[in-house]
């Protein structure tokens, strides 16, 4: 892509992993301080912390809304483009749910309702932190497999720790939930980070020629992959966005925000390192 | 491109099961107007694209594991008898109770009992889960509602803790209600001819077994069932009153469930003489041999519970989408993919500025697309919104690779020979494949996880992968060196 003009050549290894490793840490200082309050890396949704969200096309007010539910435990409630409105609930027994179920029912005739209980939120939500641990577990096998070298893996997998990380301490700064559909997304993440990183790596490692033309022939390649995707996404985005469909709104802005932080990692972190581990001699 | 050229073309494997696969899916897919001249299709819908309402049930009972010193059969007499619950046994080492203790309180009750408990989990054995699934399958079918599904969700150790019940055309309450009734249960006895009368309804009986062999082993199947003390006197004073015990074959006993008689038969001989002297309480309806009584006796359980469950449950979650809203979300993720689509296109035309390398890339995307509607369509799978999220973010790791094949294979670029072509074609395909792999083992611990809705999602994202690999990236590698061949 001719817009872009990035010199890989231009920097050195340690240039180039600084701002990376930088933010990275700040990434993990984030979680970890949420890690404190919340007992989560990312604040739960209501799909692992149980609670009852409510979707409602309405032109009522958000205080017209508070007043109607002024008797139940009302969250939150938020307004997407569309007079879509999203309500959220705090946990209540089943005599309080029925008589909030029957109310939506009568004021909004047309709502969705997903009511979650307490503690089989917490069983999802330990299923979901195991899906992701060995997700990534299994993913640094194959990349350890199919390189059988060690640095050059071990750069993938932390380009890949690192995008993972960095876009859930986005997700707490922004206010996107970690709900089923979210950690769809970042186990899709996982995939997408590691495919240019793989192309990357491969470029370098098994094709002849200088370092820095592969580098910017992998770049080109690797920077309209993301592209590409990015435009899918960011299509799936805008229309459940403006259309108020909240999870695949939410899916597709984690995925986006993760794709932005692959450009980096792939570009920045795998670079570095890769180009240190060629300059002191591993890639012959 | 001149008539052979294309021939030979189509008769390369690559295209031709692409081809092949296309035309399968279109006919699974099997788009056709309905009668109200509305484009209609084999897909299904999930509950958030459709009016509908999901429930979770969270089954109220633990499978434990358990080590005892005393007799297996005495342990679990006294365990059941101190635990005022139906205490089963799983296999060698886990037993199942039926009804909720903590597991503070089961330790202390084992050791009472002459045990000790080794491991604790809620849910129950798979054996039961398809029970209770038996059971609310034939409840909801017994009320005619037409799109129903019941999936237990197993954990990784057998055990089933939570069973999912998806209604369409219902709203939530409308859903609670139809699980939570129960059928009218009654047993009654033959008086004179085609005449019966009333002995007990569903309420004397207090407890339901599973079926069993009587004698163990004989291939005599049937299902022992339990009557309360009233129950059990109001069976005998019937029994004795209409003649029964005296002539049993000609006074059957007749079981119906709402009406419609589920099961009949004499009194045994040997039973009917005992009926005479005293109260039975535990009574044994047998219902014949081999397969066919092994079947009879699981439908005759089901009755004998009148709709009621082996275990009792709470509702652990539950939710519903209406009409309307699943048709705005309906209109909006097919927007949102078609859309998807021309945005990719765009990009490529603007990196590639060659109709003859868009075109194809387009095309092989989209019956990427098409070749996974048809297997979602083929297995009856249920389109619901993060399948719909996986399925476009399929597209985009598929357009990913189809950039990776070009790239290779276009080197500085310079079109290649026919020899450096198929060497840049397979080391592009190597880089997919490894790309694949991680794709494909991050979602497997999903698919096997049951995390409720993304065990489809996971499913499709590994059906795109494989697909495009096996499938439509070959057939682009194809169709690319035609293209720049010419």
């Amino acid at each position: 892509m001719g817009l872009i003009n990035y010199n890989i050549e231009k920097y050195s290894p340690k240039q180039l992993v600084i701002i990376p490793l930088v933010l990275l840490a700040i990434s993990l200082v984030m979680l970890a301080l949420n890690f404190a309050a919340t007992g989560m890396p990312v604040t739960p949704g209501i799909d692992f912390s149980g609670g009852t969200a409510v979707t409602i096309f309405s032109t009522d007010s958000k205080e017209q809304i508070q007043s109607t539910f002024a008797d139940y435990p009302l969250v939150d409630v938020s307004e997407g483009v569309n007079e879509g409105k999203f309500l959220k609930f705090g946990s209540m027994d089943d005599t309080k749910y029925n008589d909030l179920s029957t109310l939506i029912y009568q004021k909004y005739p047309d709502a969705s309702i997903n009511q979650i209980g307490e503690t089989f939120g917490k069983t999802l939500q330990s299923q979901a932190v195991l899906a992701i641990l060995f997700s990534f577990i299994g993913m640094a096998l194959v990349v350890f497999i199919s390189f059988r070298t060690l640095v050059p893996s071990a750069a993938v997998v932390l380009s890949a720790f690192a995008d993972m990380a960095m876009t859930a301490a986005a997700m707490n700064f922004i206010g996107i939930p970690l709900s089923l559909g979210t950690v769809a997304a970042l186990l899709m993440l996982i995939g997408y980070s590691v495919d240019s990183d793989i192309l990357l790596t491969n470029r370098v490692l098994k094709r002849q020629g200088k370092l820095n033309d592969k580098l910017t022939g992998a770049f080109h390649t690797g920077i309209i992959m993301t592209t590409t995707t990015f435009a899918a996404i960011g299509a799936m985005f805008l229309v459940s966005w403006f259309g108020s469909v909240q999870i695949v709104a939410e899916i597709s802005a984690v995925l986006l925000i993760g794709l932005v932080f692959d450009v980096m990692n792939t570009w920045l972190t795998n670079v570095g390192i890769l180009k240190w581990y060629v300059l002191k001699g591993g890639g012959k | 491109m001149n008539t052979k050229g294309l021939k030979g073309f189509i008769s390369d494997w690559r295209i031709a099961l692409l081809l092949v696969l296309v035309v399968l899916s279109v006919i699974a897919i099997y788009p056709h107007f309905d009668e109200e001249g509305r484009l209609a299709s084999n897909l299904q819908y999930g509950l958030d694209l459709q009016q509908g309402a999901w429930l979770q049930l969270d089954m109220r009972a633990e499978v434990v594991g358990y080590t005892t010193d005393r007799p297996l059969e005495e342990f679990i007499s006294n365990l059941s008898t101190s635990l005022d619950a139906e205490v089963l046994q799983v296999d060698a080492n886990h037993l199942e109770i039926r009804k909720y203790y903590s597991q503070a309180d089961l330790e202390s009750r084992f050791v009472a009992a002459g045990g000790q408990v080794t491991s604790y989990q809620q849910g129950v054995s798979k054996t039961t889960a398809d029970s209770v699934k038996r059971v609310l399958e034939n409840k909801i079918n017994s009320l005619g509602t037409k799109d129903a599904k019941v999936n237990t969700l197993t954990g990784l150790n057998n055990v089933v803790r939570y069973i999912r019940v998806e209604l369409a055309g219902v709203d939530m309450n409308q859903a609670q209600e139809i699980v939570g009734k129960q059928g009218r249960f009654e047993i009654r006895i033959q008086t004179t001819g085609n005449q019966t009368e009333h002995v007990l309804s569903g309420d004397a009986i207090t407890s339901v077994q599973v079926p069993s062999q009587e004698p163990p082993g004989s291939d005599n199947w049937g299902v022992g069932f339990t009557l309360s003390e009233s129950g059990a006197a109001a069976f005998r004073a019937a029994a004795i009153q209409y003649g029964a015990t005296a002539d049993p074959a000609n006074h059957y006993l007749l079981m119906l469930l709402d009406n419609e008689t589920v099961y009949s038969a004499p009194l045994s001989d040997d039973l009917a003489g005992k009926i005479q002297n005293e109260n039975v309480r535990q009574l044994f309806a047998s219902t014949g041999s081999g397969n066919y009584g092994s079947q009879q006796a699981t439908n005759l359980e089901i009755h004998l519970r009148a709709g009621a469950l082996p275990v009792d449950v709470t509702i652990a979650g539950s939710g519903g989408v209406s009409a309307p809203l699943g048709e705005r979300y309906k209109q909006m993720v097919i927007l949102a993919g078609i859309l998807a689509l021309i945005t990719v296109g765009f990009v490529i035309y603007y990196r590639y500025r060659e109709p003859y390398i868009v075109l194809p890339m387009v095309l092989i995307n989209s019956s990427e697309i098409i070749i996974l509607l048809g297997f979602i369509s083929l297995i009856g799978f249920q389109l619901d919104l993060p399948t719909i999220a996986g399925l476009i973010a399929v597209l985009g790791t598929g357009i990913d690779q189809l950039v990776i094949l070009t790239d290779e294979i276009l080197h500085e670029g310079k079109v290649p020979s026919t020899g450096l072509y198929m060497k840049r074609l397979t080391r592009a395909l190597s880089i997919i494949v490894v790309a694949a792999a991680t794709v494909v083992i991050a979602m497997v611990p999903l698919v096997l996880m049951d995390l409720s809705t993304l065990k489809g999602f996971a499913i499709i994202t590994i059906m795109g992968v494989l697909v495009g690999v096996i499938v439509t990236r070959p057939a682009y590698g194809k169709i690319i060196m035609q293209v720049l061949s010419k």
